[in-house]
């Protein structure tokens, strides 16, 4: 009679062990899922607000691409007709003679710097080269 | 206080005894299932999770398409100033 009474206990404890053990690691691992799925559910709003500009954006870019698209042929033709229509002639390059050093006296500058000019022969000392310039 | 049973219902009383016991193994077994299956669910969110935050980082960069669209806008922009100009030229060349 004692031993059924206790068997009885024991079993009930046993069921009411059981069940709150396996409660407390399944709370605990729903508890864990939960957090999980908030964060999910907050990486899926960042996507969404990420991707709500892409659709609007690429149309706009494949329209402007479409008439750049469209109309370079026409620039490639107006080219074309600029280079066919043009005629350009190079200009003639006069022909001279070689450089040639500066030779003779070079006119001192420290006279005119004080005012004296002298009629001597270095009075035109100047180079070849710059002799024609200023001829021509 | 004395409780008087028969034989009959002491066999029941234990039966009744080992069938909870039967009760309590299967609630266990049916629970370990469940933590089983709950701790897929936790590691099967965990990668969802890393999914999502790569495909987050993926997409990060997508605010960019608004400054290419003014890109191509800028070079739709210069080829009508190429367009102009070009006509111009052609113009002069055919005259």
């Amino acid at each position: 009679m004692n031993s059924l009474v206790v068997f009885t206990v024991i079993d009930i404890v046993l069921l009411i062990a059981g069940l709150a053990i396996y409660l407390f690691i399944v709370g605990g691992q729903l508890t864990r899922v939960a957090t999980g799925l908030e964060e999910c559910n907050e990486l899926v709003q960042k996507i969404k607000d990420n991707a709500s500009s892409i659709e609007g954006n690429l149309e706009h870019i494949n329209r402007t691409g479409r008439v750049i698209a469209g109309a370079l042929p026409l620039l490639y033709g107006m080219a074309e007709g600029i280079v066919v229509g043009a005629t350009y002639e190079a200009e003639k390059v006069p022909a001279r003679g070689p450089a040639l050093p500066a030779s003779g006296r070079r006119r001192s500058r420290l006279h005119d710097g004080v005012g004296y000019l002298p009629d001597g022969p270095g009075k035109s000392a100047h180079a070849p080269l710059a002799d024609q310039a200023e001829s021509a | 206080m004395v409780f008087a049973l028969t034989e009959n219902q002491e066999t029941l009383w234990q039966i009744a005894n080992w069938a909870g016991l039967a009760v309590v193994v299967a609630v266990a077994a049916l629970l370990t299932i469940l933590v089983v299956l709950v701790r897929t669910i936790e590691h099967r969110v965990a990668g969802i999770k890393a999914t999502l935050t790569e495909a987050e980082a993926n997409t990060s960069d997508a605010a960019l398409l608004n400054t290419t669209a003014a890109g191509v806008d800028l070079v739709l922009a210069e080829g009508l100033e190429h367009h102009l100009f070009l006509g111009r030229v052609l113009g002069k060349v055919r005259s």
